[in-house]
């Protein structure tokens, strides 16, 4: 048969249209890619701080008395930042400031030594009433009750809608004595949620990690040709497609009893870390399996040769040759345990715990964004920033997993 | 002449397909047997029942006596890995694990739990001396045994085998990846093991055959056509189709 012209051609167009197509398709993923992670940054970078990974979550409230002795002139100190200002009466420097919220603050730029505010006591009942409160800077000032010049008992602060310049004004004018603070700390620091995720990932992979590989040995290495092994396997990667909401659901039924053994009472991150192991297991076992099968058989047949037995060989040849891919396993892992919130919102809870223990609730940073979002006013920046802090991280553990098993893979091929 | 072998009408089947038919022979003590003969006749896989290695295999059934030192080897009493350690084996392809030259010669010393370090020094030593490759390496032990070349390697791996002190030596098609120098070491290097080891080699090629071997057996489709001397066999072949094997008829 001839080959024509317009064969030629056709084949040439056909060619061209497939290569342009290819080329739409990556440039559309990429553009996506990078336009999701330009507005995650976008939104999230202005709240983005080192205070935001320390910080509690929640504020601490303060409600103390002033003591009476308050007369005095102060004199500001030169090194006060100019947007601050500065109480001559009672010595204390305040700036404005917005909280993770977004709302107006007034914070504690400096107190004098001799204030009246660095000697206030606890006025709330309880083991610490009368004790000495020492109050920092950095710490918001909610609300100054004090006595005006009729005698009338008056507040001032956020809490009558003043800013740092109406405060100082207020109380260095109209204030003859101040009588009762109300101090908060700032809060929403994500520290507890970032100590809960590495709860989470410490215990999911110290159960799935072993158990997943152990499965994996038995399946690809004792059990090569057992009857029962294919099924095993495709019940296994059926469960990777189960939703992790049902695993959540199961987690909660089925698991609870077991942390109610170590006295976890209703969620904990023990059980979440249980839930999460489960889900996990699957995906440790096919990557662990697939590590395995590539081990070629001519080190299984060397060792066995040399009159090593079967465990010899697994666990002295063949699993030494197979880390690089357990470790992949494990980034995976790491992965997934970052990014899951369905499942351990039964099991973990969505509060935000400051001091999180393994057998307390607590969220992870997934479920620190869905606890943020669902709230009545959603606080878009902060999970914005929260994403970032995960992107990070997860940057970091990949980076530093394939340092590893690229040094592993060296020392070992 | 001392038999170490004894075999008698063994029959290997792979499920329902027979790989080796009715075959008896005697291997020599401190002679080097090959088996020649073209790819399929079966000739690896009898390799494979001399240290049980078929055993690994599903499906796979063998029937029939083979005896080494007038002990059945294929009854299910014997002990797989002690058998191992008197019967050694050198693959095809060099297979050094990915670790030290040392610790591949000790691999199967420390497999026997032996951990005295000057006893497998001493092994170490003796072994890569043995297998010619003391000279080459004796700098270098604790170098990844990826880093010596084919032929290299596949001495190391024959000094794997020797570091268990085995009465045989099986070699499967041993220089089949390796170029025409390295091939010749390793041939000079059968002629000095076969002093103190029964070797069994399976080899493609019919020249090395003829350099190395004091015997041979020529298989064709699970069967031994011929067994006989080397030389008797190469020069005066009593069947028709190992003489057209030979002369380069086919296969």
């Amino acid at each position: 048969m001839k080959v024509t012209e317009t064969m030629i051609k056709k084949r040439k167009v056909k060619d061209r249209v497939l290569q342009t197509v290819t080329l739409i398709s990556s440039s559309i993923s990429v553009m996506i890619l990078i336009m999701l992670f330009f507005f995650i940054f976008q939104k999230g970078a202005g709240s983005l701080s080192f205070k935001l990974l320390t910080d509690d979550y929640w504020a601490k409230n303060y409600l103390l008395d002033i003591p009476s002795v308050q007369t005095g002139t102060y004199v500001k100190p030169a090194n006060l930042p100019s947007a601050s200002f500065w109480s001559v009466k009672y010595g204390f420097a305040v700036t404005d400031a917005l909280s993770h919220e977004k709302q107006k603050l007034i914070l504690i730029e400096y107190i004098d030594p001799a204030s009246p505010l660095a000697k206030m006591t606890d006025a709330s009942s309880g083991p610490n009433f009368g004790k000495a409160q020492l109050i920092s800077v950095g710490m918001q000032i909610h609300k100054i009750g004090y006595v005006d010049i009729n005698g009338d008992t008056r507040s001032a602060g956020t809490i009558a809608d003043q800013n740092a310049k109406t405060l100082v004004d207020t109380l260095d004018s109209s204030a003859l004595t101040l009588n009762q603070a109300y101090i908060k700390t700032t809060g929403g620091g994500i520290r507890g949620s970032i100590v809960s995720t590495f709860y989470l990932i410490l215990i999911s992979l110290l159960l799935a990690v072993p158990i997943g590989i152990m499965t994996a040995i038995y399946l690809n290495e004792y059990a090569k040709y057992n009857r029962f092994t294919p099924w095993l396997r495709s019940s296994i990667e059926m469960l990777t497609g189960v939703p992790s909401i049902t695993y959540g659901l199961m987690g909660m039924v089925v698991l609870y009893p077991v942390t109610a053994l170590f006295k976890a009472s209703g969620t904990s991150i023990l059980l979440g870390g249980l839930t999460l192991s489960v889900i996990l297991l699957p995906t440790v076992i096919r990557s662990t399996e697939e590590a395995l099968k590539v081990v070629p058989d001519n080190f299984r047949d060397a060792s066995l040769s040399l009159g090593a037995n079967q465990a010899q060989t697994i666990f002295r040849i063949v699993l030494p040759s197979a880390i690089p891919g357990i470790l992949s396993a494990i980034l995976l892992s790491l992965g997934r345990i970052i990014g899951e919130s369905a499942a351990l919102i039964y099991t973990m809870g969505t509060f935000v715990n400051d001091s999180p223990t393994v057998l307390t609730g607590g969220t992870s940073l997934a479920v620190h964004i869905w606890s943020l979002m669902s709230g009545e006013q959603p606080n878009f920046a902060l999970a914005s920033a929260i994403s970032i802090i995960i992107l990070i991280i997860v940057l970091i553990l990949n980076i530093s997993v394939k340092l590893l098993s690229g040094r592993l893979r060296k020392t070992w091929q | 002449m001392e038999n170490i072998f004894e075999i008698r009408d063994l029959d290997l089947y792979y499920g329902t397909n027979q790989a080796l038919k009715k075959i008896s022979m005697d291997i020599h003590r401190n002679e080097v047997t090959a088996f020649i003969g073209p790819s399929g006749c079966g000739k690896s896989t009898f390799l494979r029942c001399f240290n049980r290695m078929n055993d690994l295999i599903p499906d796979c059934r063998i029937e029939g006596k083979m005896t080494m030192n007038d002990t059945d080897i294929m009854s299910s009493k014997v002990n797989v890995v002690d058998l191992r350690t008197r019967v050694g084996m050198v693959f095809q392809k060099p297979n050094p694990f990915p670790m030290s030259i040392y610790d591949n010669v000790a691999y199967g010393l420390r497999c026997q739990n032996i951990k005295d370090k000057k006893v497998l020094d001493q092994i170490v030593t003796q072994s890569l001396k043995k297998a010619a490759l003391w000279e080459e390496v004796k700098d270098r032990l604790n170098e990844n045994a990826y880093k010596l070349s084919g032929g290299q390697q596949q001495r190391l791996c024959i000094a794997r085998a020797i570091s268990m002190e085995p009465d045989v030596i099986l070699m499967d098609e041993p220089t089949s990846a390796l170029d025409p120098i390295a091939t010749s070491k390793i041939e000079d290097l059968i002629q000095e093991l076969k002093r103190d080891y029964t070797i069994i080699i399976v080899t493609h090629s019919m020249q090395q055959a003829a350099r190395v071997s004091d015997y041979t057996a020529f298989f064709l489709l699970g069967e031994v056509i011929e067994f006989n001397t080397t030389k008797v066999l190469f020069q005066i072949p009593s069947d028709k189709r190992t003489e057209d094997y030979i002369t380069g008829r086919f296969g």
